[in-house]
């Protein structure tokens, strides 16, 4: 090979790689879309939580309803999480929308309105990841952060993503933070997940796109704890003074009554 | 010759550099449509505090015990309405059709508000008068010629009306 034609090779080459760079959008391929770093960085999270023996954390939660009008309302309430794996959670919410404990000890959850003075209880499967579908499936109940509690979290959130990314880097409430943004059919939601050796979650944003006002679900989380002292009272149910007793409308039992 | 090699390897770095630099602006133009959600978030925002006697009434409807009383057909619409965006919002995640229905189902119950209703019809407010009994260990509050008692329906304390 003579020098000329290396020459000629490697200026193709460039030309090549010039072109390839200033044309940054080829064809879309069909199907999901995840850049390997965003899940990757997610995957990492959910590993990490699901190796948990147990954890506590805070959330701050801002809820957008939207009015007959169209018109936006932004509802605020706080929980505080209390998790023991396999079987034990605690989660207590106040807020606009929410005055409510919420206690699982393996057998029983129950929920309890204290300003209302009702509580309600139900037999529950043993363990949590089941907890949880049970209690979105059975009673319409999602407890706070129920999303990322599962043990396989990440197939739940990673299922029906069309596209996902890595936004870049950000800091949540003083926490560095990698910024990851996917899309579902109906929801585009967001995570921000702490970068260092304990990549737990900050934020997690959902974004309803099927409403046309585009309604969203915020979550702040802080005061993450990943050894804190629990003890089995914590997770029990006791009746409180003067509480009632009333029952769940269950999904499965199909309120056909309400129309 | 050797300060025009040098030359030349700085502008081809730099055009490199530019080129490389593409598509991260690719991605920051994204990032930045992100915050534009946000921006009208915010301004959305703004518009209700400023509107600040709708909002506060709409609000305090949709916080159905504190004004039972509140009961009337817009503010329980108001109400159901909100209540289905919330069920869309936090089950988005998973079966937006299934809770899209429930929504659905959420706001026909809401509407009816006077007169006697069927058994088993769900209220997220009770209606204004109402006064409580018990039979059979069970508490129902009596209001407008219908019997309710409350209920969790998920999360949300609801009224269902039944027979004592």
């Amino acid at each position: 090979m003579t020098t000329r034609n290396l020459g000629t090779a490697m200026a193709l080459l460039a030309l090549g790689t010039v072109v390839l760079l200033v044309n940054p959008t080829p064809a879309r391929p069909e199907g999901p879309t995840i850049e390997p770093e965003a899940a990757r960085l997610l995957k990492r999270m959910t590993d990490y939580m699901a190796g948990l023996d147990r954890f506590s954390l805070e959330t701050d939660n801002m809820l957008e309803d939207v009015l007959v009008s169209g018109q936006k309302i932004q509802y605020d309430f706080t929980a505080s999480v209390q998790i023991q794996r396999p079987d034990r959670l605690r989660a207590e919410r106040t807020g606009d929308l929410f005055q409510q404990l919420l206690v699982y000890d393996g057998a029983t959850l129950a929920i309890y309105n204290p300003k209302d003075g009702y509580y309600a209880k139900a037999d529950a499967p043993d363990n949590i990841d089941d907890l949880l579908h049970f209690a979105r499936d059975t009673l319409d109940i999602v407890p706070p952060t129920g999303d990322i509690v599962f043990t396989n979290a990440y197939d739940l959130l990673i299922a029906g993503v069309t596209e996902g990314f890595v936004v870049g880097k950000s800091m949540v409430a003083g926490v560095k933070c990698d910024h990851l943004a996917f899309r579902t059919q109906f929801v585009d939601w967001q995570i921000w997940i702490a970068d260092g050796d304990q990549p737990l979650p900050y934020k997690y944003v959902l974004t309803t796109m099927d409403d046309p006002a585009h309604p969203q679900y915020l979550v702040l989380m802080s005061n993450w704890n990943v050894a804190p002292d629990f003890n089995d009272a914590m997770f029990r149910f006791t009746k409180p003074e003067g509480a009632k007793q009333i029952e769940f409308l269950r999904m499965d039992a199909g309120q056909s009554a309400m129309h | 010759m050797k300060t025009k090699s040098k030359i030349a390897v700085l502008g081809v770095c730099t055009i490199l550099m530019l080129l490389m630099d593409l598509p991260f602006l690719q991605l920051v133009e994204e990032a930045e449509a992100i915050a534009g959600v946000r921006r009208r978030t915010a301004r959305r925002t703004a518009v209700v505090v400023g509107s600040a006697t709708a909002a506060s009434a709409s609000a305090a409807t949709a916080s159905a015990n504190q004004q039972a009383a509140a009961a009337q057909q817009q503010a329980a619409t108001a109400t159901a309405e909100a209540e289905a965006a919330k069920q869309q919002a936090a089950a988005a995640q998973a079966e937006a059709e299934a809770y899209k229905q429930q929504a659905a189902a959420a706001q026909a119950a809401a509407a009816p508000a006077g007169g006697t209703l069927p058994i088993g019809t769900v209220v997220t407010a009770l209606p204004a008068g109402c006064t409580t009994m018990n039979s059979g260990g069970v508490e129902y509050h009596s209001c407008g010629g219908n019997y309710y008692r409350a209920a969790f329906q998920g999360s949300q304390l609801v009224y269902v009306t039944a027979q004592p």
